[in-house]
């Protein structure tokens, strides 16, 4: 199952531990999806929004909005959430107004366990449902879901929502949200981590809970920030005597010796990775860039283009 | 630069906060490793520390219970600390249902909320559940145990505020009159208060059951009818925590990476401490990027030039051309995180602490001992 595949389905999750470079790696591949002609809709979670800039675009807001040609950036926020969803269910905006805007029972309504997580993924998954001319409205919605534990709850809200609440309309909607979070053909968890201890050990820790708890497919690996094996380990080892040189030999020697250090660690880490998660694995490089921005995110997105997830390694 | 660790000398608390994948636990244990080599009784209390770091720790059962870091481990790594060395990890769960248990006013009434199903899910996985367990069990320690320091590892949030903000969210949802209220037609006690007559009263029950369906609103009206009575005590012991997270004894240390992204989330919450009058005893700027240029060496050359002056100084064959362009990669990003930490130290006059990225991951305790030099 490569690329192709993990894009031709309707939803994509990208998720991993803090600072991964999820952001980057979803940009990168809301990119590759609109050059392969799809309509494809970005969301965030209630987040410091990242896509848009990372794509060159002022931030969306609550309103869906035009990043790049083909993709689209929305950042999904539970106060916002929640009157689209109110005023799905009542219909009428006058009610929905007069109770659901009163300042009193907004604040309640925030206090129900799960509520602004269920309202939140509810009007992502709403996107994905979304028909406009007979077909569906985006070709491809990705998710650039919070850091592990944070995106597991938020994933696990309508499954605990059908263990827990009676029958009613809040039970009707946690249905149909779980069968499209747990159906393989339109659904797919992409995990992102980098080749260092913690975050490997996490995204084996959330592959387990993906894949158990939830009941989802995991469709790939992303290695983000992979160095490469640039110097042999004998070059490595010829390196350290000369540290102690006058500039440029001494700071170019120790800068090498850093780089094979971390390469040799980092190659350590993904055989773990690999070795822990079956998963069609794709390896991104480390770039030196003094910033991300859409040059940076391109680079990614040739790079996933170059060697996607499950191509031999 | 060891202004951190003079800061937090005199204080019995330190809380690390900041943006997840900044190594905030790493430095929280380093933290207390570091009081424990001088002589003190120290605590760490993590949420979810990485396996090889808990097994260096001695931390192999997940629990509320402290452990002593065996002295043997120490000893192992190089280490003579003239204190002691505990460890905890945070169960939230447990946490809760202690909580519940101290407050409920009978055993009928504890157990009726134990097996409450709205709480059994609330006390696992309502946002902001986690950071309310860790201020609370930060409480019990620091006022029934003797320890000389206290760490709090805290949860990576999704936001930095949502951690000071978590207990006041859930206590309100917990001790909300007009919750109640509202709910009064579904919990079937008697008469809608005066304001809410104004709303709509029942009218308003009625159309939020539309929207969460009628058993769910009763489900609920159940859980908080539980909790009626328990309410004062667990709303006493919050002020009491918040009046303990002010006190000068405590000291909260902002943890970040030199990313823009990292800056930005520590600045927020920077700021937001000094609005609520909350003691900062510092800044770790972790994993900084070694800056290997000699300021009097003048400007790094161009890849062209500095693969020739490499050749030129004796570089083994064949390497001057990648060594010229690792070291301008490397110092490309050195120059990078100077911006971005510039923003931050412009910003900002407590003490700092720049830890450089060290040349392995820390998961051991003479790692940690590294970094704590650093502090």
């Amino acid at each position: 199952m490569g690329l192709p595949t993990l894009l031709e389905r309707r939803l994509v999750i990208v998720t991993g531990k803090g600072g991964v470079g999820k952001s980057t790696v979803t940009a990168a591949l809301a990119l590759l999806a609109a050059r392969a002609g799809k309509r494809v809709l970005v969301c965030e979670v209630n987040a410091q929004e990242r896509i848009a800039p990372l794509l060159g675009a002022p931030p969306s807001g609550y309103a869906t909005r035009q990043a790049r040609p083909g993709v689209h950036t929305v950042n999904v926020t539970p106060a916002e959430a929640m009157r689209e969803y109110g005023l799905q269910v009542l219909h009428f905006r006058t009610i929905y107004e007069a109770v659901f805007e009163n300042r009193v029972v907004r604040r309640f309504l925030r206090m129900i366990p799960s509520l602004p997580e269920l309202v939140m993924l509810g009007k992502i998954l709403n996107e994905v449902r979304a028909e406009e001319h007979e077909r569906p409205r985006w070709d491809l919605v990705l998710v650039d879901a919070p850091a592990t534990g944070h995106a597991v709850q938020l994933l696990r809200v309508p499954s605990a929502l059908v263990g827990t609440v009676p029958a009613g309309p809040l039970r009707r909607d946690a249905e149909w949200m779980e069968e499209l979070l747990v159906d393989p053909d339109r659904t797919a968890v992409a995990l992102v981590t980098l080749p260092e201890e913690m975050p490997v050990n996490e995204a084996i820790e959330l592959d387990g809970q993906v894949r158990g708890e939830l009941g989802m497919l995991r469709g790939a690996l992303f290695v983000n920030a992979m160095p490469d094996t640039r110097f042999s380990p004998e070059e490595a080892v010829r390196l350290a005597p000369l540290a102690a040189a006058a500039p440029p030999l001494g700071p170019a020697a120790r800068a090498g010796r850093l780089y094979a250090i971390h390469a040799e660690q980092a190659s350590r880490h993904l055989a773990r990775a690999r070795a822990a998660l079956d998963l069609p694995t794709c390896v991104l490089p480390l770039l030196a860039v003094p910033e991300w921005g859409l040059s940076a995110v391109e680079a990614i997105a040739a790079a996933i283009a170059a060697a996607p997830p499950g191509s031999a390694p | 630069m060891n202004d951190v660790r003079d800061s937090l000398a005199p204080r019995r608390i330190a809380i690390c906060v900041g943006s997840g994948g900044v190594g905030k636990t790493t430095v929280a244990a380093a933290i207390a490793l570091q009081r424990a080599l001088q002589g003190g009784r120290a605590l760490v209390c993590t949420i979810d520390p990485a396996r090889r770091l808990a097994n260096a720790l001695g931390l192999t059962t997940l629990g509320n219970v402290e452990t002593r870091v065996p002295e043997h481990k120490l000893h192992e790594a190089g280490l003579r600390p003239r204190g002691e060395l505990f460890a905890m990890m945070l169960d939230v769960k447990r946490t809760w249902d202690d909580l519940v248990t101290r407050h409920a006013p009978d055993p009928a009434r504890r157990e009726r909320i134990l097996r409450n199903r709205l709480y059994q899910q609330m006390s696992a996985a309502l946002a902001g559940s986690q950071e309310y367990m860790a201020m609370e069990k930060l409480y019990e320690l620091a006022t029934d145990r003797d320890y000389d320091l206290i760490v709090l590892d805290t949860p990576p949030t999704a936001h930095a505020l949502d951690f000071l903000d978590a207990p006041d969210r859930i206590l309100d949802f917990l001790g909300n009159e007009t919750a109640r209220t509202i709910l009064a037609p579904a919990i079937g006690a008697g008469r809608i208060g005066l304001r809410l007559a104004q709303l709509g009263g029942g009218y308003i029950a009625k159309t939020l059951a539309r929207f969460t369906g009628q058993e769910m609103l009763s489900d609920l009206g159940d859980f908080l009818r539980g909790f009626q009575g328990m309410y004062d005590g667990f709303k006493e012991r919050a002020a009491a925590v918040r009046a303990l997270l002010s006190r000068a004894e405590v000291g909260f240390v902002l943890v970040c990476a030199p990313t823009p992204f990292s800056v930005e989330e520590a600045l927020a919450f920077h700021e937001r401490l000094h609005a609520e009058s909350m003691p900062v005893a510092g800044l770790v700027v972790n994993r900084l990027t070694p800056d290997l240029w000699p300021a009097g060496a003048g400007p790094l050359l161009a890849a062209a030039e500095l693969t020739a002056a490499l050749t030129a100084a004796g570089a083994p064959d064949g390497l001057a051309a990648r060594l010229a362009t690792t070291l301008a990669d490397h110092q490309t990003l050195v120059t990078a995180e100077a911006r971005t930490l510039a923003r931050l130290l412009e910003r900002t006059t407590d003490p700092r602490s720049l830890v450089p990225r060290l040349e392995t991951d820390v998961h051991d305790l003479a790692g940690l001992a590294r970094m704590a030099e650093g502090l």
